[in-house]
Order: C-alpha cells, then structure tokens, then sequence
C-alpha cells in the first residue's frame, strides 16, 4: 500500500512515516500542499492523508486537486484543531476525520479498511 | 405576643431591611439602605410638617392676640360705664348737697326741724342718706337731723373737715362707723354773706353704690369693686379679698382715664384688669374702680375651637407621617429592588465574562498544545515500536510500561484538548420541535441498566399539558446526559432521582434534575461551572462536563442554575424558550450571552 502523508508539522511527519513503514507501509510524505502535488504527479498513491489546516494550499482543496488527479485516491484527513466545523467540512468531502493525537493502530486499520 | 409582633413586622419588613448579601455587596450602587430610607423620611417628613406646624402656631398667635385685644377692649367699656355710673352717684349727691346749702337759708339749715324736713326731702330724692348735719367755721356742729346726737361736736381737728376747707367739695372713703355699718361722707362747703363758711355733711349709705357696682357684673368670672389709694377694698369682691382688706391684687398706676391690661392674680390665673380713678368734676375722691375679668372662663369658646384644631392638626401630622414613611418605604424598596437586580446582573455577567474568557484561554492553549502532543505521541510511539522490535527490549517490561505510561498521559491530554476545543465549537444550534418527554426517555435508556443495578430509583414527571418546544434535539440530550451522569456518580445506592418538567408562564419551560447524593458545600457552587473544576479524584474527571453543559444550554437561549446542600442533595434547573430564534451565530462565544 502506498500512501503519501502531508502535514506542515515536519517532525510529526517524519516520526508517523517511520511508524507506518514500521507496518509495512509505503509512506511517502510532503510538507507542503505544492510539494504533495508534485510528488503526485510522478507517483501513483492509494491514500493521502492530508492536515486540513497548512500554509499554502490547505487538505481541503488538496483534497479536490487530488480527486481530479487522481480519483482513485482515498483521502483521511488530519487535525490539531478539531473544530466541529473542521469536522463537519472534513467528513462531508472524506469518510475520514482524525484528530490528533491520533492512535497508530486505529490509523492503519483505517488504511487497510479504506484500500479494501 | 413579642412572636406575633416580629412576625407580623416579618411580613411588612421592607426587602432592603434584610440587606444580605455580602458577595454582591460591591456591585451595590448605595450600600446603607436603612440610612438612606431614615434620612428620607426625616427630610420628606420635615418638609411636609414643618409649615404645617408654623402656620398652625401663626394663627394661634393671631388669634390670641385678637382675642386678647377684644377682651381688653370689652373690659375697657365694662369698666367705663361702670366708672360713668359710680361719678354720677357720687356727683348727683354731691350737688343736692350743694343745691340744699345754698338754696336754704343759714336759718333755716341751723333750724334742727328744718334739717330734719330736709334729710326728710332728701332721703325721698334720693334713699340711702343716714344723717345730715351743719357745721361752721370752727369746726362747731351747729346743726344735727339724723339718729345721733351729735349736736356740738367738734370737728375741726379732723382729716375731713381741713379737706373740705381746702377744696369745697369732699367725699370720704367707706368705712364703719359707731353703728359699724359701712357708710361715705359727703361735705359741701358754702359761704355765707358776712365771708365766713358752713359745712353741710351727710352720710351715704353705700347699699344703692353696691348695686349700682354688681349691674355691671357679667358673667361668673367677672368681679367688679372699689378700693381706696392705697388698696384696701371698699366694696365687696368675689375673689381678691374681704372688704377693707388688703386687695391680692397689684395697685395700678394713676391714669385719668379708664384702662385695661392683661395681668396675674395672686393664684397664678390669668386675668385681664380693668381700672379707672373716680374724680367727679367738682373733686377727687380716693376711689379706684376695678373690673376684673379672669381669662380662662372668657377664653371658654376659643380654647374649645383650639383643642378642636389641635385634634385636627394632629391627627394630620399622624397622617402625614404614616403617608410620608410609606411613601418613603415604597419608594427606597423599589430602588433597593432595581439596585439589587443591577448587582445581580453584573456580578452574572463578571461570572459570565470570567469564564468566557476562561474559556477561551483554555481553548487557545489546547489547540497550541495539540501538535507537541502528535509529535510526543508518535515519538514514543516510535520508540516503543523500536523496542518491539528488538529482541532485547522486547523483554524488559519495565520500559515498556514506563512507554505505555507516556502514551497513556498523551491520550488522556488528547481527551482533555477535545474536549476544550468542544467549547469554541461552533453551534449549528439545528431547530427542531422535540416532545420534552421523549428527549427525557432517550437519556434515561442509557442509565437504564445501571439504576436497575444500584437500586437507584428514577421518576420522572413531565406533565401532559407540556407544550412542545423548539431547541435541538442533539443538544439537549447532551445537556441531560451530563446532568444525568453527573447525579449517577453523586448519589449512593438506593437514592432517588427525580426529574421533573414544568412549563413557566406560556414561553419557557423548566427541567429540574434533583437528587439526594452528597450534594455540594457553597464555595464549591459558584465554580462548578469554570472549566477543570472537579471533585473527583486526579484523573477521573476533567472538570469540564458541566463547562460543556453551561456553554450548550446558554447556546440554546437558556439559563442553568443549581442549588445545593451538603448531604441532602443537588438539584440542577435548566430553563430554555419554547421557542428559538433560528440564527447562525458563526463565531459567537458559547458563554457569551
């Protein structure tokens, strides 16, 4: 599995991606909504986990850039902030909503059920 | 009895006379109410009774002085006409006297027959005549008709006869002769062809001058006599000593004419004296008319008018006082009231603000908080994934534990962070009409089992006639739910539960959620509300369900309260509008009102 995690907390990325690959997972990550869409034009992912709040191009509307691109892409998003307006926005455009801090094994059950 | 009347003062005490309330003291904006209604009624009270009381002492004085001046003036004409009368008993005699000694011959007059024909005459003219007698120069009696024999007596070493020498004409004072009854002396003096004088004298009976006096006497208060110069009383007196005593009276003044003047007799009573000096044209006599007239008997009718005016002004300084200190009552009452209900506000609103502000700073540092703590939580969620991973570490518990007891901590912050921001979550408040009883029922499906388990015993009562209400549905059972949850953890086994709803007049209506657990001391009742203030034990609660509540009701237009007592129970009351103005209030602050 594939997935690209971006999230302008850069340590936070770095440490969740070694988790992940820890798992068996094929993490590919980006600090920024441009570098995501770069790495996705040179690379296939099944799921993008994206921070709803970054400088730049936000996860909300990398998330509809991503659709258009990639469209089999499955998008979870993440946050710190945890507003319900976060969440209402985030779960009408993405089955998934996470806050942090999250739980690893919930997040890798989430990505093994979205890719099935 | 003293009960009764504490009671009964119980029920009218105003509300300010039981000013209590220390914590809202310095949000009054007067603190002394009790002084400020006495200074009321002291000035309300001055101002209305003051003219009252001067107007009414002017026109006593007035009055008075009216009254006073009429009596002096009544006493003035009693005493004149009285005087007129006495002068012209005096005068009338006089000139008979005069007539008879000159018209009649020295002759005829020393004739004692003739004398006697003229007492006679005389008496028939005028009653009251004792005796007549002639006397010549030298003093001799010549001549006697009367019921004495005084023929040859000598008078000429006495008082009279010198005075009648002097001044022709002499009247004497009253006083008792041989036959000791009262009697004046009248003399006239003539002269005859060859220059030398005869006297002619006669004595008067002072009965006819007595009556003549007591005609004059109005009224049982009045008196009216005579007294000589020097004060002895001549003709009776009711009141101010026995005849030829001494007068209890002070001598007035000369004055030729007749006066009157308030005075105080030897009784202390008040009296208004008349006087007037007799002197007939011809000569002086030692007569002092006095026309006494005591105040009190005369004054009868206005001291009646003025015991009625008395009444009557009393009975309206009652009047006005007790109109003044209700007024007064009435009016500090409605301030104290419209003060206190400012206090209240303001100290609702300080409370309000505090935990907004509260709040918000709570909310901010959660959010700040948040991303340390995804980094914390994968950092050692990595090193635990490391040391799963080697073998070595795999077998050392320990420092898997002491990592668990970091992930642990992070979670428990990470519940603590949700629940914060839930705060600053904005409200899309979704209006719906719910049946109170329903919303009740589904929160109460929760606790089901566990009441069945700790034998607590739940009633509910929403009555019938309820009216349904419009609010969210989602945030009123979250409201309840935490209300419920928190009388579940304070009460014991096989305490009650009662739940109850009521509606308050046609637009709110009102759930009370009471229970009989261990209740709340006071201190702790006016922080229950601020954010991470628990009860509980460290890390079983996080202090913010009823934060949450207070912000969620306040949001759906409605007001929380709770009231207390330690080991008897809590009760929580929400109160919420029947109906809800639909507004979308992006990034109002829940605690905000």
């Amino acid at each position: 599995m594939k997935i690209l995690l971006v999230d302008d907390e850069k340590k936070f990325v770095m440490m969740l991606s070694k988790r992940l690959a820890l798992r068996g997972i094929d993490v590919d990550y980006a600090f920024t909504g441009e570098e995501a869409m770069a790495k996705i034009e040179n690379k296939k992912f099944d799921v993008a986990i994206l921070d709803v709040k970054m400088p730049g191009i936000g996860g909300i509307e990398l998330k509809r850039k991503l659709n258009g691109l990639t469209p089999d892409t499955k998008i979870i998003f993440l946050t710190g902030h945890g507003s319900e307006t976060d969440y209402e926005t985030g779960s009408a455009e993405a089955p998934y909503y996470l806050a942090k801090p999250l739980q690893i094994e919930k997040l890798v059950e989430i990505l093994y059920e979205v890719t099935e | 009895m003293i009960d009764r009347f504490r009671k009964a003062f119980g029920a009218i005490r105003p509300e300010f006379y039981r000013q209590k309330h220390k914590h809202l003291d310095h949000y009054f904006t007067f603190t002394n109410y009790r002084k400020i209604w006495a200074i009321s009624i002291l000035v309300m009270g001055t101002a209305a009774l003051v003219p009252l009381i001067v107007v009414t002492m002017i026109h006593y004085r007035l009055i008075q002085e009216s009254v006073d001046s009429e009596l002096i003036l009544r006493t003035e004409r009693v005493a004149s006409n009285a005087r007129r009368a006495v002068t012209f008993f005096l005068e009338e005699r006089l000139n008979a006297l005069r007539f008879t000694v000159n018209e009649i011959g020295y002759d005829q007059l020393t004739n004692p027959d003739h004398l006697a024909e003229i007492l006679r005459n005389l008496k028939l003219g005028f009653g009251g005549l004792t005796d007549l007698s002639v006397i010549a120069q030298t003093g001799i009696q010549v001549a006697y008709a009367g019921p004495f024999k005084l023929e040859g007596k000598n008078y000429s070493n006495q008082a009279w006869f010198v005075e009648c020498q002097k001044a022709d004409f002499y009247v004497s004072e009253i006083f008792r002769g041989y036959r000791d009854v009262p009697h004046i002396i009248i003399a006239v003096k003539s002269f005859r062809p060859d220059g030398s004088f005869i006297i002619l004298r006669a004595t008067l009976e002072t009965e006819r001058l007595i009556q003549s006096l007591s005609s004059y006497k109005t009224g049982e208060h009045a008196d009216i006599f005579l007294v000589n110069r020097s004060g002895i009383i001549q003709t009776p007196s009711n009141y101010y000593g026995d005849t030829f005593q001494k007068m209890s009276l002070p001598l007035p003044d000369f004055s030729p004419r007749t006066h009157a003047v308030m005075a105080t007799d030897s009784h202390m009573r008040s009296i208004v004296m008349g006087y007037a000096f007799i002197f007939p044209q011809v000569c002086d006599t030692p007569f002092i008319l006095m026309v006494i007239k005591q105040k009190a008997g005369m004054m009868k009718v206005w001291l009646q008018l003025r015991s009625n005016i008395n009444w009557f002004v009393g009975f309206g300084i009652m009047v006005i006082t007790v109109v003044v200190t209700i007024t007064c009552t009435f009016m500090v009452n409605k301030l104290y009231l419209a003060d206190k209900s400012k206090a209240e506000t303001m100290a609702l609103m300080e409370q309000s603000n505090q935990l907004a502000s509260i709040g918000q700073l709570a909310a901010g540092v959660a959010h700040e908080i948040n991303n340390p703590l995804a980094l914390i939580n994968e950092t050692a969620g990595y090193v635990k994934d490391m040391f799963m991973i080697k073998e070595h570490y795999r077998q050392d518990e320990e420092l898997l534990e002491n990592i668990d007891y970091i992930l642990e901590a992070v979670e428990r912050c990470g519940t603590i962070t949700r629940q914060l921001l839930g705060f600053t979550r904005k409200f899309d408040v979704k209006i719906q009409k719910i049946k109170l009883h329903d919303v009740i029922s589904d929160v109460l499906i929760f606790h089901h089992k566990e009441a069945e388990y700790r034998n607590i015993k739940v009633y509910v009562d929403v009555p019938e006639d309820i009216p349904e209400i419009e609010t969210d549905r989602g945030k009123l059972q979250q409201i309840l739910l935490n209300l419920v949850n928190n009388a579940f953890q304070a009460v014991d086994t096989g305490c009650i539960l009662d739940i109850h709803a009521s509606a308050q007049g046609s637009d709110k209506v009102s759930i009370t959620i009471s229970d009989n657990g261990c209740g709340m001391p006071p201190e702790n009742l006016t922080k229950i509300f601020e954010p991470f203030f628990t009860t509980k034990e460290r890390g079983k609660g996080t202090g913010l369900g009823l934060t949450i509540t207070y912000g969620l009701v306040r949001k759906l237009h409605g007001d929380i309260s709770v009231e207390s007592k330690e080991n008897v129970g809590t009760t929580f009351i929400i109160t919420l509008p029947v109906r809800i103005q639909e507004e979308v209030r992006e990034h109002e602050n829940p605690f905000g009102r």
